[in-house]
């Protein structure tokens, strides 16, 4: 790992313990993890089969916790590139409020701990899944990808994806096409996700040597994947119905959302110089949040109703 | 014979810290006691009941 930007060598926190709980929280990334448990639940919610509240909620947990050591883990080995960033130099480890070790140390035991809670409690499948994950974020997408391919983000976003397919695996102890489905869904979504907030902070990773598409490709080139991305990702919002795991309520929500966001990817195409073009770019990043919560609570909406769900065209 | 001077490394601040830290890992673990008991019991369930002896 690469030289730390803040020196704090000879300081009282290089004896390491000065962080706070607060700080610990914050090595977990909870606006990700909030994202992470809400899809995971929807992935409980929608599989076929029913299990006990409780251990659902265990599950639920277990993977939220998953996901925060995966955070760590990423804190700790992108702490020299995090101290370059504007964006996360106030994250705890360029700070100097937790050292390297510690955070290192607070994400293998989270991981561990999660799993094994998984495991032992819920279900060995979905714990060999969210071990996975985790082994997929930490090192193929943080250790590998991150800083060597400007396809680092449309491979490494499987590991955001995998949680429906956890919280599914719960429930049924498999993987099958419908989890699979929900795994798409945020797989495509990524890249316009994250490309977008590229853009505008796109001298925030030249400065940190990220190899980012517009970094590498240029800021043009990202708009056209932007769009090809997003008119991938629309169909494929399609796939539940057709398999029997959605109906008619979020085929309506699909239809609509999927016009919203092919409307927010066209206009970053269309606009390129200037105040507007990073308004564009802003408004597709924001807009991609609500977009994934909206496409999955109509989900959640659907099951909660008790609305009717399509029978399987396909699988 | 002279008294020994323990004096902690630690400011009052640093104390703190690593007071509240404590009180938060006392509570994880109280948390995972609580998880896994309730959670065999979930498990176990009515068939609890229905073992032979």
């Amino acid at each position: 790992m690469g030289g730390f930007h803040t020196d704090i060598s000879g300081t009282a926190a290089a004896q390491g313990g000065q962080g706070t709980a607060g700080d610990y929280f914050a090595l977990l990334k909870p606006r990700v993890m909030s994202l992470v448990i809400f899809t995971a639940l929807v992935g409980i919610v929608a599989a076929p089969g029913t299990i006990h509240p409780w251990l659902g909620a265990v599950a639920l947990l277990a993977i939220a916790v998953g996901a925060g050591a995966s955070g760590a883990l990423n804190m700790w080995y992108d702490a020299d590139i995090d101290a370059v960033m504007q964006r996360t130099a106030s994250r705890p480890v360029p700070r100097g409020a937790i050292l390297p070790g510690e955070a290192l140390g607070f994400g293998l035991t989270l991981a561990a701990g999660s799993v094994l809670v998984l495991g032992l409690l819920v279900s060995w499948a979905a714990a060999a899944l969210l071990a996975f994950t985790i082994f997929f974020y930490a090192v193929v997408y943080t250790m590998w990808l991150k800083r060597s391919t400007p396809q680092n983000i449309v491979i490494g976003g499987a590991a955001g994806a995998f949680p429906p397919m956890i919280g599914w695996a719960t429930v049924t102890g498999s993987v099958d096409l419908g989890s699979i489905a929900l795994f798409l869904i945020i797989f495509m979504w990524t890249p316009p996700h994250f490309w977008a907030l590229a853009l505008w902070r796109e001298g925030d990773y030249a400065k940190a040597g990220i190899p980012m598409l517009p970094v590498v490709a240029g800021p043009d080139e990202t708009r056209r994947q932007i769009l090809i991305y997003s008119l991938l990702l629309v169909p494929i919002t399609f796939l539940p119905p057709l398999l029997g795991t959605a109906g008619l309520f979020y085929t309506i929500a699909a239809v609509i959302l999927g016009a919203a966001f092919l409307y927010h990817a066209a206009q970053v195409y269309r606009r390129r110089e200037g105040a507007a073009a990073d308004r564009a770019c802003k408004k597709l990043f924001g807009f991609s949040i609500l977009w994934l919560f909206l496409i999955f609570a109509a989900i959640l909406v659907e099951r909660g109703l008790g609305l009717a769900i399509f029978q399987p065209v396909i699988g | 014979m002279s008294r020994a001077v323990t004096q902690t490394p630690f400011s009052p601040e640093d104390m703190a810290r690593r007071r509240k830290r404590a009180i938060a890992l006392a509570l994880v673990l109280a948390g995972l006691v609580v998880l896994f008991f309730v959670t065999t019991i979930v498990r176990l369930g009515g068939n609890a009941g229905m073992r032979s002896f």
